[in-house]
């Protein structure tokens, strides 16, 4: 496990030095600093607006950071030869991979914690009667999407195994997309009592097998200040465990194909 | 080279999405009812790259600049704009509840036509988004208590609906106590005189114990006082209109306000002026003012339609765009010194008086349960008081006692065309009574009720 | 000899229980030790291209003698590298066998004993030399310091090593490169073109140092263009061509059988008429003979022969192969053009075929 930390420390020390993604980084962080002055815009909808745009904007950085980051952290050692000398120390090529994962997680921990911290400070200048409540409460989102960003590495960890990077993009941005925006969709799909069996049958497959990217999305319950869940710890747990376990799947399956690949 | 064992790690991938998928099972649905848009929704309103960033995390940002920007449509009167922007917001943020109360209300009343007559034909959806939104914040009294509220207000007539919703509001902690009363007017209107007492009776031993714990708080003084003048009043009524002794059997030996049964002498004609400009005159046998007779002109024969009313409560679904091609006008006839003359001018607004079908009924429809107390006290909860030789009517509103009349015009009448182009339809009720001077008379006598004689037969 | 990746099959066992015969081979009529660090038996590398399957190595079979220097040589895309990442467990072989240390290759435990240092070598450029070497070392699960001080001291980093790498020379990484390879005392270490790119001194230090790792017991093997390094430090060579072993042995028999210059004063036109053959280059002009032959011929008799006429012997010099002779011989024809100069090839690695999808070139290195 010394290998796994010692490679997980190594890529977060690259990743957090990487220009492209301290770039998406600073947008970010403009976006959330300029937020405000949007919310002025509608004066009736203030907290609405700004909670919303402040969280969407974290969560739509950290996806591309996710992304790009972790795209390129098989295909760079491959392509710079670091991974045949690592490879050629008593080094399990799973380590490799497990240890570049943590890494990638562990970079995009920083950078989120980096927006979120912007993220309440902009808001405890805006809303300045907002309690500490409300703050804890919108600091809920980002941890969830941060369990979102790892489980979205992990899809493009399994992905870098097989295919380019920019391919790579593509696949998991699509699968970000399907899990984010479509869940709801197949869902609808699937409880369709008019749609052939057929129809419903995939719509249940894809809906099962493709990562739910959705439910990490709390953010409606913060803006609208709604009750919580009588039992929203258990909500949490489930949707962590779930992540977790996704995570595990797309790293044991990158695991196998990388296992057998010609670097 | 070593490497690793497929079997077992693909038996685990396996077991893995295996639980994975039951833990989705479990969480999603708590997301969907939750943190979730509604994409049951019809969303062919929206285009794709709305719909993209809507979904994109950005849903309530967007949900809240649309509805800042339907603020603009309603200052212009832009009243068709607003429509999809209602649809979208309650979509994309669901938990947005001010937007569900302020579009239901909104699609209920504010589409009229040029005498501005509500288009009714609007009410089926603004019901179901009110639905929608209690179903979809069902923690909170609000929605519970707006749709509640369409029913008892708007509808006016079916006043169980209000009282079902109205039980539901009443049900949520969040539901203030003022606010809570109201659910007895519904049960007075909706004839449960036992669960209205009832209710009260609970507000006040709630009010009472509240004002025990905090007896310098104005509020709980105020709703203590309240809740006993609605009380007191409320078994004044009773009284005296015979409730109790109806319970009691005893209503025959003594006398009440509701005995006898009064003769309201209704009559009325219609004349088919112009095309779709109705003339609608008649008598009305009762000289205080507050009276309105509700007139109802529809297809005869589409499904939608029932006695006086529509089948409001049609469906779930939320449709912005009603069936357009149902005819349905309903106004009020303002009766003052006994008679009532109204001209109803449907010729303004062809979207909403298509004249699609080829027979229609007008209808003359009065329910002692809308007026005010003052009418009531004469007519009952149940119109037990209130009588008609010629249209007092059972059957049209089950248990209760209402004027009711139907007459029916064909298209080629209402239209003025074929053979009626050069004719003048007139549709007369039996012993119609021309009311002549009483129209023109501005003066309106407030005598009462019970002490003075009919001033005509 | 029954190699042990048939007994390996025979006992059906895996190659941690089989380390007791790891140095044991057994013959027919019993065992004997096995000094082998390197075997490959038949090994081959195939890939599939468009045009049909493509061997890149065939049928290759090398024996790695412990504690020598050997030198794997061979023209761009002959397989050298492909080879080394077979025997680095980095690929796998499509058929044949091949053993490190005495397991099999790719074996995580022959890694703890094994190192490479592969061809222009890239550090993540935000960490020191230091940093860099305790990373490596953690790989090992060696968190000694002192030890890492003590090997970028051997490399001569010792004043550098808390720069961080974007500022190394390229002599500099290499010595980095060097220093990481002997975090694990390494009995084996693989050094892929150790010396390209250097500058003379550079290169004097890095040949002086790997001729002391051989000092030190271990075994070094080396693949370079570098034929003078590699004729000045090696003890065995291979040399392979498209994939095939041409040559291998040891460098002094390889080298061995040469040719012969003489030149004579006073023989006779017929004399000189006997050493002319299709190998030989003879020429004659008053008297004097000058002839360089193969030296199938031995040197007494040629001198017996000129004394025989009465001539005298001016001066015979044996002559021994060159490897760059060698070397051209043994690809002649097929990737350079016979006489032309190839003490110094270009230093591409040779890049195997069929590898997946490219990964950009050598100069985008990411921020």
């Amino acid at each position: 496990m010394n290998a796994v930390i010692s490679i997980a420390k190594t890529t977060i020390g690259e990743a957090i030095r990487r220009r492209v993604l301290l770039v998406i980084l600073l947008i970010g962080v403009l976006f959330l600093v300029i937020a405000p002055g949007l919310s002025v815009l509608s004066a009736r909808q203030n907290y609405t607006v700004l909670t919303s745009f402040t969280l969407g904007i974290i969560q739509l950085t950290s996806a591309v950071i996710a992304i790009v980051l972790t795209v390129y952290l098989l295909p760079n050692e491959v392509e710079r030869r670091t991974i045949y000398t690592i490879l050629s120390k008593p080094v399990y090529r799973w380590h490799f991979l497990l240890g570049k994962y943590l890494g990638a997680v562990g970079a995009l921990f920083m950078m989120m914690v980096l927006m979120s911290t912007v993220l309440v400070l902009v808001f405890k200048i805006m809303q300045k009667d907002a309690s500490m409540d409300d703050v804890m409460r919108l600091a809920t989102a980002p941890i969830f999407f941060f369990v979102q960003m790892s489980l979205l590495a992990a899809v493009a960890m399994f992905f870098s195994t097989f295919v380019s990077p920019i391919v790579n993009i593509f696949l998991s941005g699509g699968v970000y997309l399907i899990g984010t925006l479509f869940s709801p969709v197949f869902q609808d799909l699937s409880n369709n009592k008019s749609l052939s069996p057929a129809v419903k049958g995939a719509a249940t497959l894809v809906h099962t097998v493709v990562p739910n990217f959705a439910q990490y999305n709390i953010q409606s319950g913060i803006i609208n200040r709604g009750p919580e869940l009588r039992s929203v710890e258990f909500y949490y747990a489930t949707i962590v465990g779930y992540a977790l376990i996704y995570i595990a799947v797309f790293l044991i399956a990158g695991m196998m194909i990388f296992d057998r690949k010609e670097v | 080279m070593m490497r690793l064992k497929r079997a077992p790690l693909l038996a685990s991938i396996v077991a893995l999405v295996a639980v994975g998928g039951a833990l989705n099972r479990t969480a999603y649905p708590v997301w969907v009812s939750n943190y979730s848009p509604r994409v049951d929704a019809d969303i062919s309103g929206l285009q794709a790259d709305q719909l993209l960033i809507a979904l994109a995390g950005f849903r309530e940002m967007v949900a809240g600049i649309l509805w800042v920007r339907a603020d603009t449509f309603f200052d212009e009167g832009n009243y068709d704009a607003i429509l999809p922007i209602i649809r979208l917001v309650t979509m994309l943020d669901p938990k947005q509840i001010d937007v569900y109360a302020t579009g239901m209300w909104h699609i209920a009343y504010n589409f009229t036509d040029e005498q501005n007559r509500s288009d009714r034909r609007y009410i089926p959806s603004a019901l179901a988004l009110g639905a929608e939104g209690a179903r979809n914040n069902n923690y909170t009294y609000e929605l519970f208590f707006e749709t509640g509220w369409l029913w008892y207000h708007k509808i006016d007539d079916d006043y169980d609906h209000a009282v079902d919703w109205w039980e539901q509001a009443a049900e949520h902690k969040d539901m203030q106590v003022a606010r809570k009363n109201i659910l007895s007017m519904a049960y007075l209107r909706a004839g449960k005189l036992d669960e209205a007492i009832g209710h009260y009776e609970g507000l006040l031993n709630n009010a009472q114990a509240e004002l025990k714990k905090n007896p310098n708080e104005f509020a709980n003084r105020q709703n203590v006082d309240t809740l006993e003048g609605n009380l007191d009043n409320l078994l004044v009524r009773m009284a005296q209109r015979g409730n109790f002794a109806i319970k009691g059997g005893y209503y025959n030996e003594w006398d009440y306000d509701t005995k006898p049964a009064y003769d309201v002498g209704f009559t009325a004609q219609v004349t088919v002026e112009d095309a779709k400009v109705l003339r609608v005159e008649g008598t009305w046998g009762v000289q205080p003012v507050g009276t309105r007779i509700r007139i109802v002109l529809r297809d005869r024969d589409n499904a939608s339609g029932r006695p006086a009313a529509m089948v409001w409560e049609r469906s779930n679904k939320v449709d912005l765009d009603p069936e357009k091609d149902i005819t349905f006008m309903q106004d009020g006839l303002f009766v003052k010194n006994q008679a009532f003359y109204r001209r109803v001018d449907m010729a303004r607004d062809p979207t909403m008086y298509p004249f699609s079908s080829d027979n229609y009924v007008v209808e003359f429809y009065y329910n002692p349960r809308s007026g005010p107390p003052h009418i009531q006290d004469r007519f009952g909860f149940s119109g037990e008081g209130m009588t008609d030789k010629n249209y007092l009517n059972t059957e049209v509103r089950e248990g209760q006692r209402v004027v009711y009349a139907r007459l029916e015009f064909t298209r080629d009448q209402l239209l003025r065309q074929g053979e009626w182009a050069t004719k003048v339809p007139i549709l007369r009720t039996k012993g119609y009574v021309a009311t002549g001077s009483r129209q023109t008379n501005e003066v309106i006598n407030v005598p009462g009720l019970r002490n003075e004689p009919q001033t005509e037969e | 000899m029954l190699r042990y990746g048939l007994l390996e099959r025979a006992l059906g066992s895996t190659a941690p229980r089989l380390r007791w015969y790891n140095r044991i081979a057994i013959f027919p009529g019993g065992l004997c030790l096995l000094n082998l660090a390197i075997e490959t038996k038949n090994l081959t590398k195939t890939y599939k291209t468009s045009s049909g399957p493509q061997s890149v190595v065939k049928d290759l079979d090398l024996q790695v003698e412990r504690g020598e220097i050997f030198g794997f040589l061979g023209p761009n895309g002959a397989g050298k590298t492909t080879t080394i990442k077979i025997l680095l467990g980095i690929i796998d072989s499509t058929s044949g066998e091949a053993s490190v240390l005495g397991n099999p290759a790719g074996d995580i435990e022959s890694h703890r004993k094994l190192s490479y240092l592969p061809e222009k070598p890239y550090y993540y450029e935000h960490m020191t030399g230091m940093e860099i070497t305790q990373f490596y070392a953690s790989l090992f699960g060696i968190k000694d310091r002192e030890l890492c001080e003590r090997l970028l001291n051997r490399v001569n980093l010792g004043n550098d090593m808390n720069r961080p790498i974007a500022q190394y020379s390229k002599g500099m990484q290499q010595r980095v490169g060097l220093a990481q390879s002997l975090l694990n005392d390494p009995e084996l270490l693989f050094l892929d073109e150790p010396t390209g790119g250097l500058d003379p001194i550079a290169h004097i230090e890095i040949r002086d140092l790997i001729l002391k790792f051989r000092d030190e017991g271990r075994t070094v093997f080396i693949s370079s263009h570098e034929l003078s390094d590699v004729e000045r430090i090696c003890d065995r060579v291979a040399i392979i061509n498209k994939g095939e072993m041409v040559h291998q042995g040891r460098l002094d028999q390889l080298l061995s059988g040469g040719r012969i210059e003489i030149t004579a004063d006073n023989v006779t036109e017929e004399l000189s008429a006997k050493f002319r053959s299709e190998e030989s280059t003879v020429s004659f002009k008053a008297g004097r003979l000058i002839a360089d032959i193969p030296d199938s011929m031995k040197p007494g008799e040629v001198i017996d022969a000129i004394r025989a006429v009465g001539g005298d012997v001016v001066s015979i010099i044996p002559r021994r192969k060159r490897l760059e002779d060698l070397f051209l011989e043994s690809v002649a024809g097929d990737n350079v053009i016979k006489g032309r100069k190839l003490s110094k090839m270009t230093d591409d690695h040779d890049d195997h075929i069929g590898s997946g999808e490219s990964t950009g070139t050598e100069e985008e290195v990411s921020s």
